[in-house]
């Protein structure tokens, strides 16, 4: 999976590319975790996100609690398949997907 | 001696002849399944190995009985064989109990109450006992066909027939029915099953016989009939089920291999992008919930098995998992740490799970 992260100002954008399932899941967490620091909105645009699974959502989950504290998390450009995952699990109504 | 024994059986419908000249010898602990397509005489040669069904020739013997013979004595020879049907065939003015205890005490002579002890011991096998007390019209489909299953058993059969039992029910209910084939299996009764499900036949069977051309048009192992199929027909026939094979021994296995291997598989049968991500994801799910919830301590020694059905688009996801026992199905999917599960329940159109002592099997339905 590749991970590219914009920053700007106190937004940081985080564009995923490829699938994010139990092998990618801890790689992103961790490139999360050492950069959201300071940041008040994390959005991540899943454009190119091809599969998420259960790995996946608890990053997310754990990035929404993070966020939480210290601003907002958005996620644009859900596609069909990974949309599919965030309503049969109720995602969908825990996160805020643009 | 042979179980069921039958020899040069012919049966015709009017101009049409169904079977001819069949054999067929069944040995006590032998699991048969019978496979073929639609009209091929596989339900006309299972009901006439009972006589519910006459045939135009041949013979039928029930152990050393002959059952085809004009002298036999025919309620006292079939009472070794019980007799499970597609549409269950219950009582419905009977409770459960009675349907059950009911064969036992007017054709065995069993007393009340002992009927009705070995009829509430073989409820709770199957896991109805709660159900005893209730009409058959009230039941699911699967929990009638249990019921129909006991009371077979509790007539004591020596062998029991299978005709299509579970192609009447509503796909949630198939694996119930089907646990309950495999528990029997387990304790070593005899069985001939006629059965459209692939996945079950080869899982159970000792033996398969393809039915086509009015017969047993090849026969052999699950491994000789699915694997390596050696008459065109069968191949045709078999071919139009597809399997995908998988073995995990590392807990560390490379899940990207895994994935890109299940694609090409959906890509080579037609399956759209849909089924093939929902096909990955549920694998993937399967495969961590055991790996992280049911094998703590253990080496990893896990199969993946998908089949796929070209005839009506049915994927099947079947996992064996050695280790101690875990239900991954019966865990509190309120907590994240299970919402591989919650996916799964979600996703898939039937969940079952049972474990034989040394494995854990979860089987999924798409």
């Amino acid at each position: 999976m590749n991970i590219q992260k914009t920053v700007n100002g106190t937004t940081l954008t985080v564009k995923l590319e490829g699938r994010l399932d139990t092998t990618t899941s801890p790689k992103l967490e961790e490139e999360l975790r050492g950069s959201v620091g300071g940041m008040t909105c994390l959005v991540m645009d899943f454009e190119k996100l091809e599969y998420i699974s259960s790995a996946g959502l608890r990053v997310l989950l754990a990035m929404q609690k993070i966020m939480n504290r210290q601003g907002e998390m958005r996620i644009k450009n859900v596609s069909e398949t990974v949309m599919e995952v965030f309503e049969i699990t109720g995602f969908s109504d825990i996160l805020t997907i643009e | 001696m042979s179980m069921i024994r039958v020899e040069k059986l012919s049966k015709s419908f009017g101009s049409l002849q169904v079977l001819k000249e069949v054999d067929l010898t069944v040995e006590k602990g032998e699991r048969i399944v019978i496979i073929g397509g639609s009209g091929c005489g596989k339900s006309v040669f299972l009901r006439c190995m009972d006589l519910l069904e006459t045939p135009d020739e041949g013979t039928v013997f029930i152990g050393d009985n002959e059952l085809t013979s004009p002298k036999a004595d025919l309620n006292r020879i079939r009472r070794k064989v019980g007799m499970v049907y597609q549409g269950f065939h219950l009582f419905s003015n009977m409770n459960v109990l009675d349907n059950i205890t009911l064969a036992p005490i007017k054709l065995l002579g069993l007393p009340r109450a002992e009927a009705e002890k070995k009829a509430e011991t073989l409820l709770e096998m199957v896991g109805l006992l709660s159900k005893k007390y209730m009409m058959p019209d009230v039941l699911s489909g699967g929990q009638k066909q249990r019921i129909a299953i006991v009371r077979c058993l509790a007539m004591e059969p020596d062998i029991m027939l299978f005709d299509e039992p579970t192609s009447a029910l509503d796909p949630t209910m198939v694996g119930e029915v089907l646990a309950t084939l495999r528990l029997l299996a387990k304790q070593g009764m005899t069985m001939v099953i006629v059965t459209h499900e692939m996945a079950f036949a080869r899982e159970i069977a000792t033996r398969i016989l393809y039915f086509d051309e009015q017969g047993i048009y090849e026969e052999g192992t699950p491994q000789e009939i699915f694997d390596a199929p050696k008459k065109k027909k069968t191949r045709d026939f078999i071919h139009k089920m597809k399997y995908f094979f998988w073995q995990i021994d590392d807990r560390n296995f490379d899940l990207m291999q895994l994935q890109g291997n299940i694609r090409s598989f959906a890509g080579k049968y037609g399956m759209d992008e849909k089924r093939t991500n929902r096909l990955q994801l549920c694998t993937e799910e399967l495969i961590y919930e055991m790996l992280e919830h049911g094998q703590p301590d253990v080496g990893v020694d896990m199969q993946i098995q998908i089949s796929f059905d070209e005839r009506d688009g049915c994927a099947v996801i079947g996992l064996r998992s050695r280790g101690a026992q875990y239900n991954p199905f019966e865990a509190d999917t309120e907590d994240e740490i299970h919402l591989g599960v919650t996916i799964l329940k979600n996703t898939a159109k039937r969940l079952d799970y049972w474990f034989d002592g040394v494995n854990n099997e979860l089987e999924i339905e798409l």
